[in-house]
Formats: structure tokens, C-alpha cells, sequence
């Protein structure tokens, strides 16, 4: 059976490139374009890893892991942040609040499938 | 015959006349003596006279008068009634015939009154009827001509004082003076010592205050500081410092001191005008006022409350700045009277002092204002620059992605053309994606947020790392590229990320401004304190006009790169910002035509050590000014401990490099793979424990022995955490030296290996089989790069490949062969190669051993190795 991954992205054109790199891949891809809808669709359908985009509107990604966290029937999924936010110190600050890792755009499509393989395993993705 | 007097009375007179005179003198010298005891006390004095010239002048009573100012005043008085002497005391004399002392002070001279009743010009009735005296008798004491002093006798019949009571009297009035006159200048010097105790205090408030103006701009503790010195200056009691708002025309209560809460509340609410008031009033004309008495001045609605508050007197001084009102200082007193010039000089001084204290106080405050409003502009200029960023990226996230979706063909395939297209649109979403993060880079630098995260690193190696980005583009255009290091470049410290994009940015240009066929050259060397980069291309040159405009944002200076999409134009500039933040400098020389020069230093040593003395070469910063010696890392922060083992150990030939704490220690410990760690263990950040487990978990360091040199004695945690060496400080030289020879093999002390070799599965193996054996492991991906290692690295041993694609094996032996420099290094050939006579011949004699690979065990390697690094420079025969 191949792992579920839920996309929780804002901009159609990113959740399109994702939905398609993953799907290629092998993945089963959910996609959300909110934090509400990403949320009830992670309690639904119990994903094997959320990619979270950062910058939603209205709950923002910060805001929604914290609803994930709270939440038993999620509590357990890695959540990665997805962002295009590129200060150095934005890795730090997104680990720190409780992301399961950190995916910085532009995502590579070649190594996308890769590194949220080992995401889901547990593993520090690679570059 | 003329009555004679009999000679037994004429004995008797002159006996009676020499006893006077012994008496006389007595008199006379018991007043000097007290003079001279009581040098700045008249009483005592006055006393002695007073008494001494009664009895010997049988007076009934006597008077000595001071004169003070233009008046003459009872200073002692000796008989009479005590009524009469209160009168006297009560009544100064001025000069004139109406009386004794006023005809002495106008005459300058002895006067007599034989019968006070009997002189027509004699006034003094009441003293008289109250003293009961007939003849008086008055002498001057003289100061120069001045009369400053008279002594009176008195007797209550009229009888005559003689000629000899007034010679008596006249020595006596004599020594008077000269006691007046001591204690006059006695007084004046007091006087003058307190005037000039005054003046310190005043010249050290002065000073407080003028430090507060100057210092603090906390414009309330200022004034406070004004407001108290002036009131304690002034020898008033309560003072307040006002300010004028000139809209309201109207004084507000800045600072009060000696005054109570109430009253200070009190004039806070009371509506002090300028048009108004008596103070008011002060500060339009420019000039103090003073009310001497309140009670006679108009009442105003200050004034009231002052009045109110029990207050008498006040000075108010105007504070005016180029003639504009800024406010009042007020000093009050409890008492009536006027505050001398001199007081009056000293508060319009304070005055002025809070003016500028005040003024200070204001431009402060619109400054402050200005600078968080830049500050928000800044703010905003940052957070615009952060989500401008975060735009961009969100959309090229997708144009670079599909592109690579279509590119990876993941959907289909799509023909050539097509692709090219695609790729196209894939290399503009790059370059744009790093146009972005240049931007943002500049603009942090710009806004001073740019941090450094320096480390010690190699340089070399960076450079090395820079030409291998390179090379590949340069052989494609024919583009010869070199790098040549002096031994001496070393270690630097740097951010190591930011330092490579330096560097690749100066070695891309050179490439891609350099014509197909040209050539790049980049040197490294030191110049000072500093580690000094150039960049030399054959390239199309920079125009004189361009090159002052070369480090501007977006300037190309002119020069068209090879395809228009390269670049951001901001490479430089930012190259440039980095350097600087690394306390260096980047600089640019060219001539159209004849290429261009681009080159950067930045200091080698550790930025806040750069001025610590003690440390000198023993810093990790010059690490590479040994040769072909094994490096030591010492992990110590005490620096004087570090020191005394740098000494030791480049004393006994091993180079040191130093890391000031645990963390950096390991750092240092895996890039530089030191022969040898000498730990000391109480460190900051990771203490040596730590470390040391740590070095002993990594397989990267695991194998280098550890020698801790610490003040703890627990050899026993030592060894079972791996270290090879235990001391206790102090640590002697030799002990140091003993320990590290136990520990660091003795064919490896002299031993790096150069292994050159283009295959990098080779160079790991090599590595993996000397490195546990102790040697100093370096390797080499190509023939150029292995020569200039043999220069600067002098190994014990090269290992050789012989087929490479650039400098291939045969011509790095030629090359060795013909510098006598290095023509010593023993090579071993390692190759897969079947090796032809003819090529057996262009080695012969020139190299140590040859060896085909894979036949060659590794036992058999590491004892040759060994040999050969033992035997430096034996011929070759002997070991084939």
C-alpha cells in the first residue's frame, strides 16, 4: 500500500507541482489549500506525512500544527513545514516549533519523492 | 643756697622711680606675652592692657574702642557701673570734639580732659552722669596714621595723669595695635581662605553640574543638580528651576528643591503669567531680579503662594537662550535681604547652565524621534525586503518545478527543441532565484544584520573548493586555470559559506570574462597580518571610467558576459560587503584589453584576537608557517597555559594549532586531522570529557591520540574514555614532549603522505590504510594540485597515479625531478597501468617504487612507507 501524503498549500500552482512530482512518485496525494480544510481532511483521512506550507491564509501553518499536535487522532503525523521563507534562522525557528522537518521552496523535483520517503520513515531528508 | 632735697629722699625717690620702672616694664612685657600667646584673640589682650594701665596709672576705670568701619566700638571695659558699661556698649562713637575717643580718632594724638564738666565741647552727658567721671584721658593706636583703636582711663576726681602715665599708656596703645593689626590679618586671611573655599565649592559645582549638562540627558536630574547647588551657593534655603511655554505665555514648575510637596503642588497649579508677575516680569527683562522682602513687594499669584508658604526674600534669574525665553530659576529665602553681586553673578551662571541643559535636553528629544522613525522605516524596509522575497519565491517554486517535471520527462517525453526551451525557462527562474537572495543578502548587509559565523578553515582548501567549480566550464572554454599558494597561507578564520562565495564569484568572472584560450590565475600569499587573494584574468579588460563603478549595485562596468543571463550584477558588490564585515578588503586593477585583477585580504587571525599579544605564532591563525611537520591540536582556553604548550611543542618541531573551547576543538579536530589532541578539560561550551568521548565516537577522529593535560587528577575517566596520555598540570616540558612521542608513532612524526590520485574510491582507501597507521593523510585529485601540495606541504611520501586527465603521473615525476627543491620527496607509483619499457624508462631513477595496484598489499605498503619515510631521499635502487 503507498504512503498518503496531505499537501496543505495555498497557491494552486505549487499544490499542483507537488500533487503531481508526489503522484508521479507513487504517492497517494490529499491536497488542502487551508489550514481548516488541511486539518479536517488530516482527522479523516489520517495521512502518512502533512507537507504544510507556512504562510496560509487565515490559520497559518504554525497555528495548524499546534491544532494537529492538540488533537489525538493527529498528534502522531510528522507535519513539515514548506516555505519560501530563506533567513537563515527560519529553519531553526520552524524545527523549534515543532515541525517534524523543513522543506525550503523552490522544492527540487527530482529530490522531493526522496526526501519525503525519508520523512516518513523518520530519517533526516536528504538534499 | 638752694634747698636741696636730703640725699635719704632722694634715694628713696630714685628706688621708688626704679621700681615704678621694673614695674612698667613687667607690664609692658606681660602684654607682649600675651600678644604672643593669643596672637588672633584681642580679649585676652585688651584685658592685660586694660588691667595693667589702671593700677600703674591708679585710673578708677578704663575703656579700649575699635574702630569698625567709620565708627569706633567698645571692645572691653574694665570698672565702672555695669549700667555704665552696657551704655558704652550701646553707643559707638564716630570722630569729634564732643567726645574723648571721637577728639582721639579726629587728632591722631594723646588728648587729656582734665574736668569733663569744664570742656564747653564735651558731650557725652549721659556717660558721664552714668560713669561718675571728672578727668579723662584718651591715647591713639596708631596703624601707619590711622587711628584704629583708642585706650581710655578715667578717674572719678579731677586729678591730672602725668607725663609718665602717658608714656605708659602710649607703649601700651602701641602693642594694642599691633594686636588689632594681627588680628585684622588673621581675620582678613580667614576671610580670604573661606572666600576661596567658597569659590572651590562653587568652581566643583560648577563642574557637577556642567558634567550632568553635558553627560546625562535626563533633563530632570540635571536641573535638580542646578537647582540644589544654587540654592546651597547662595546660603538660601528653597529654589525652583521654571520653563516657559511660550503658547500659554505661562511658567510651568520644572524642578523645586527645599520646598514641601504642598507647595510644590500648590505652584504647579497655580497659573504663573509672564505678563503678570514680579517673576514674569524678570525673565522679559532679560535681567535677575531680586524682591528683598515679599512682604513690600505687589502681590501676584506667585508671590501669594510664596507668602503663603512662609517665604521672604527670592532672587529670580531668567533663562534665556539668543533672547528667547526658555524659563526662571528662583532662589527663596525664609529671611529678609538682598542676595549680593557676587551671588547674583553666580546663579545667572547656573542659569545658563540650564539653558543648555535644557536645549540639550530638547534636541534629544527630536532626535529620538527621528531615529525610531528611521528605525520603523528600516523595520519596514526589512520586512518588505522578507516578504517581497517570500512573493517571488512562492510563484518561481513553480515555474522552476514544472520546468524540471518537464525536463525529467516524469509525463511523457518532449523533443529536443522543447527542451531547450524549457530549460531556458528553468535557467531565467534560477537566476532570478539567486538575484533574490543577493538582494536579500545585500540588504541585510546594508541594514548591519549580516552575521559572521567565523570558524578556522583552510584556505587553500576553500580555494581549491572555488577551482573545481570552475574548472569544468574553464576546460570547456580553454581556459587555463592555476592556483598557487605559498606554504604560508594557512588557516584563516572566516565564514566559511560566505567566504567561498566570494571566491567563486571572482573565479567566475575571471572565467567568464575571459576569451576561449585564455588564462586564470589565482595566487595566494601573505602580506602582513593578512592572507592575500588575486585574481588575474587575460580577460577583455575594465574601462578606467567603469571601475569606480564596479562594486555598485547592478554595474557589469561595462563588460558583456557571455550570455546576458548570467550574473546578477550583484556579486561583487556583495563580495565586497563581505570582505569588509571580515575586517579586509577587496580591490580591482585593469586595463582594457590587457585583463583584470581582482583581489581581496582579510586577516588571518581570529578577529577579537587580532590585538591579544602572548599568543603570537602559536595561533591557530598561522598554522601553516611549518613545514612538513605534524600538527598538534591543543584544546585550551586559558591562553597563558596554551601559550607555554604551543612553545613547547613547535620547540620540539610540531606545528600547534589552537581551539579555545570544546566545541571549537572538535570542529578543529575533524577538519584539520591533527597528529595528536592535547586536551585540557575544564572547558567552556563542551569540557573535555565531552570532547573527548565525542572524538572517540567519531571514525573520523577516533584514532588520533588524545593527551589530557589538566588540573583534575582522574586518570582513571581518562583512559576509559580513550585518551592515550594523562598529566596533571604543571606540566613539565619534557613530560609534555615524553607523552606525545609515546603516543604518536615514531616513523609518523615526520609523516604526511600525499596520496595523487584521480580516482576518488582510490583516495579513500589510501586514507582508510594510513591514516590508523599515524599518518597525515592528503590527497590530491589531479597532477597540478598534487605539485603544488608537494610544495607547500612537503610530504614524507607521495603516493602517484600515473594515468590523470590533466598533469598525468609521468609528467609530475619529470616535473618533481627537475626542482631541486623537492626533487628529494619519495614517490611510489601506484597504477593500474601495464606498464610499457618505454615507460618504465621516463620513471627510471626518478621515483622510489613502483607498484601495480590491487598486487600490492596493505601491510606491504605501510611498511614501505614507513621505510621510506624514515629513509628520506635514499636512491631508489636500493629499495627496489
Amino acid at each position: 500500500m503507498s504512503a498518503t501524503v496531505l499537501v496543505v498549500e495555498d497557491n494552486p500552482l505549487n499544490r499542483k507541482l507537488v500533487r503531481d512530482v508526489l503522484g508521479h512518485a507513487g504517492f497517494r496525494v490529499l491536497e488542502a489549500e487551508d489550514a481548516e480544510q488541511g486539518i479536517a481532511l488530516a482527522v479523516a483521512e489520517r495521512p502518512d506525512l502533512i507537507l504544510m506550507d507556512v504562510q496560509l491564509p487565515g490559520i497559518d501553518g504554525v497555528e495548524a500544527l499546534g491544532h494537529l499536535r492538540a488533537d489525538a487522532a493527529t498528534a502522531a503525523i510528522p507535519v513539515v513545514a514548506l516555505t519560501a521563507f530563506a533567513m537563515k534562522d527560519d529553519r531553526e525557528r520552524f524545527l523549534s516549533a515543532g515541525f517534524h522537518g523543513y522543506l525550503e521552496k523552490p522544492i527540487s523535483v527530482t529530490a522531493l519523492p526522496g526526501q519525503v520517503e525519508a520523512l516518513i520513515a523518520g530519517r533526516e531528508p536528504p538534499p | 643756697m638752694t634747698a636741696q632735697p636730703e640725699p635719704g629722699k632722694r634715694l628713696e625717690q630714685l628706688e621708688r622711680d626704679l621700681a615704678e620702672a621694673n614695674e612698667r616694664q613687667t607690664a609692658a612685657s606681660q602684654v607682649l606675652e600675651v600678644i604672643g600667646r593669643s596672637a588672633f584673640a584681642l580679649e585676652p589682650v585688651f584685658e592685660t592692657v586694660l588691667r595693667q594701665a589702671v593700677r600703674l596709672c591708679r585710673a578708677d576705670a578704663g575703656l579700649i574702642y575699635v574702630l569698625d568701619g567709620d565708627v569706633y566700638r567698645l571692645a572691653f571695659a574694665l570698672g565702672g557701673s555695669q549700667e555704665y558699661r552696657d551704655y558704652m556698649q550701646a553707643t559707638p562713637i564716630v570722630r569729634g570734639a564732643g567726645t574723648l575717643v571721637g577728639r582721639v580718632g579726629l587728632e591722631r594724638r594723646t588728648v587729656q580732659i582734665l574736668d569733663v564738666l569744664a570742656d564747653p565741647d564735651y558731650e557725652m552727658h549721659q556717660a558721664r552722669d552714668l560713669g561718675g567721671f571728672r578727668t579723662i584721658f584718651g591715647v591713639p593706636m596708631l596703624a601707619g596714621d590711622k587711628v584704629v583703636g583708642v585706650i581710655t582711663l578715667w578717674r572719678e576726681v579731677v586729678d591730672a595723669f602725668d607725663e609718665r602715665t602717658v608714656a605708659l599708656v602710649t607703649t601700651f596703645a602701641a602693642q594694642g595695635a599691633i594686636a588689632i593689626q594681627n588680628v585684622q590679618l588673621f581675620l582678613e586671611l580667614q576671610r580670604r581662605e573661606r572666600e576661596l573655599a567658597q569659590s572651590v565649592d562653587e568652581l566643583s559645582a560648577m563642574g557637577e553640574i556642567s558634567q550632568a549638562v553635558g553627560s546625562t540627558l535626563d533633563l530632570d536630574e540635571v536641573l535638580t543638580t542646578i537647582v540644589t547647588r544654587a540654592v546651597h551657593l547662595s546660603g538660601a534655603e528653597g529654589g525652583s528651576i521654571l520653563e516657559f511655554e511660550p503658547e500659554t505665555r505661562r511658567f510651568r514648575v520644572r524642578t523645586c528643591f527645599g520646598t514641601s510637596d504642598e507647595m510644590v503642588a500648590t505652584l504647579r497649579a497655580t497659573a504663573i503669567g509672564l505678563d503678570d508677575t514680579f517673576m514674569g516680569r524678570a525673565a522679559a527683562s532679560g535681567e535677575a531680579r531680586q524682591a528683598p522682602d515679599l512682604e513690600q513687594e505687589a502681590a501676584d499669584a506667585h508671590i501669594d503662594v510664596l507668602r503663603g508658604a512662609g517665604w521672604r526674600s527670592m532672587i529670580a534669574v531668567p533663562l534665556l537662550r539668543e533672547d528667547e525665553i526658555i524659563g526662571a530659576l528662583i532662589v527663596r529665602r525664609t529671611s529678609p535681604g538682598a542676595f549680593p553681586d557676587r551671588t547674583v553673578e553666580l546663579l545667572e551662571t547656573l542659569a545658563s547652565q540650564s539653558v543648555v541643559a535644557i536645549h540639550n535636553a530638547r534636541l534629544f528629544r527630536q532626535l529620538e524621534g527621528k531615529t525610531s522613525e528611521l528605525e520603523i522605516a528600516g523595520r519596514h524596509k526589512s520586512e518588505f525586503l522578507a516578504s517581497m522575497s517570500h512573493e517571488l519565491r512562492t510563484p518561481l517554486n513553480a515555474v522552476i518545478g514544472f520546468s524540471d517535471v518537464l525536463l525529467e520527462q516524469m509525463f511523457g517525453e518532449i523533443n529536443e527543441r522543447q527542451q531547450e526551451y524549457v530549460r531556458d525557462i528553468r535557467d531565467s527562474g534560477r537566476h532570478l532565484l539567486e538575484l533574490i537572495n543577493e538582494i536579500l543578502d545585500l540588504s541585510k548587509v546594508e541594514a548591519g544584520r549580516m552575521e559572521l559565523e567565523l570558524t578556522a578553515l583552510s584556505l587553500p582548501d576553500l580555494l581549491e573548493h572555488g577551482m573545481a567549480m570552475v574548472r569544468e566550464r574553464a576546460t570547456r572554454h580553454r581556459i587555463a586555470v592555476t592556483l598557487d599558494v605559498v606554504p604560508q597561507v594557512g588557516i584563516v578564520w572566516a565564514d566559511e559559506l560566505k567566504l567561498k562565495q566570494v571566491v567563486l564569484n571572482l573565479l567566475t568572472n575571471a572565467v567568464k570574462f575571459t576569451p576561449d584560450g585564455g588564462s586564470v590565475e589565482v595566487t595566494a600569499a601573505i602580506a602582513g597580518d593578512e592572507a592575500e587573494v588575486v585574481v588575474r584574468d587575460t580577460g577583455i579588460g575594465i574601462a578606467e571610467a567603469e571601475q569606480a563603478r564596479i562594486f555598485e549595485a547592478f554595474q557589469r562596468g561595462g563588460r558583456e558576459a557571455r550570455t546576458s543571463t548570467e550574473g546578477t550584477g550583484l556579486g561583487l558588490t556583495l563580495s565586497k560587503r563581505i570582505v569588509e564585515l571580515h575586517g579586509g578588503r577587496l580591490w580591482m586593477a585593469s586595463r582594457p584589453g590587457a585583463g583584470s585583477t581582482f583581489g581581496f585580504a582579510i586577516p588571518m587571525r581570529r578577529p577579537d584576537e587580532a590585538a591579544a599579544p602572548g599568543l603570537g605564532d602559536d595561533d591557530a591563525g598561522s598554522v601553516g608557517a611549518g613545514r612538513d611537520m605534524d600538527t598538534v591540536l591543543v584544546v585550551e582556553d586559558d591562553p597563558h597555559s596554551a601559550e607555554l604548550l604551543a612553545v613547547y611543542l613547535e620547540g620540539a618541531g610540531y606545528r600547534v594549532a589552537l581551539a579555545h573551547d570544546g566545541a571549537e576543538g572538535l570542529q578543529m579536530a575533524r577538519r584539520l586531522r591533527p597528529r595528536a589532541i592535547v586536551l585540557d578539560i575544564l572547558l567552556p561550551r563542551v569540557d573535555g570529557w565531552n570532547l573527548l568521548a565525542r572524538l572517540k565516537a567519531d571514525p573520523a577522529t577516533a584514532a588520533c591520540p588524545v593527551v589530557i593535560v589538566s588540573m583534575l587528577d582522574e586518570r582513571g575517566k581518562g583512559f576509559a574514555l580513550g585518551a592515550a596520555e594523562y598529566l596533571v598540570k604543571p606540566v613539565g616540558r619534557e613530560q609534555m614532549l615524553e607523552a606525545l612521542a609515546r603516543c604518536v608513532p615514531p616513523g609518523a612524526a615526520r609523516g604526511t603522505v600525499l596520496v595523487i590520485d584521480d580516482d576518488p574510491v582510490d583516495l579513500k582507501l589510501m586514507q582508510a590504510a594510513l591514516e590508523p597507521e599515524g599518518y597525515r593523510v592528503l590527497t590530491a585529485a589531479g597532477g597540478e594540485e598534487g605539485l603544488s601540495l608537494i610544495r607547500s606541504e612537503r610530504p614524507a611520501v607521495v603516493l602517484l597515479d600515473l594515468l590523470m586527465p590533466d598533469v598525468d603521473g609521468f609528467a609530475v615525476v619529470e616535473r618533481v625531478h627537475a626542482d631541486p627543491e623537492i626533487a628529494d620527496v619519495p614517490i611510489v607509483v601506484l597504477t593500474a597501468k601495464e606498464m610499457t619499457l618505454a615507460d618504465r624508462e621516463r620513471l627510471d631513477g626518478r621515483i622510489s617504487f613502483l607498484a601495480q595496484k590491487g598486487a600490492f598489499g596493505r601491510a606491504e605498503l605501510v611498511d614501505l612507507i614507513a621505510h621510506l619515510a624514515g629513509a628520506r631521499g635514499a636512491p631508489a635502487e636500493e629499495l627496489l
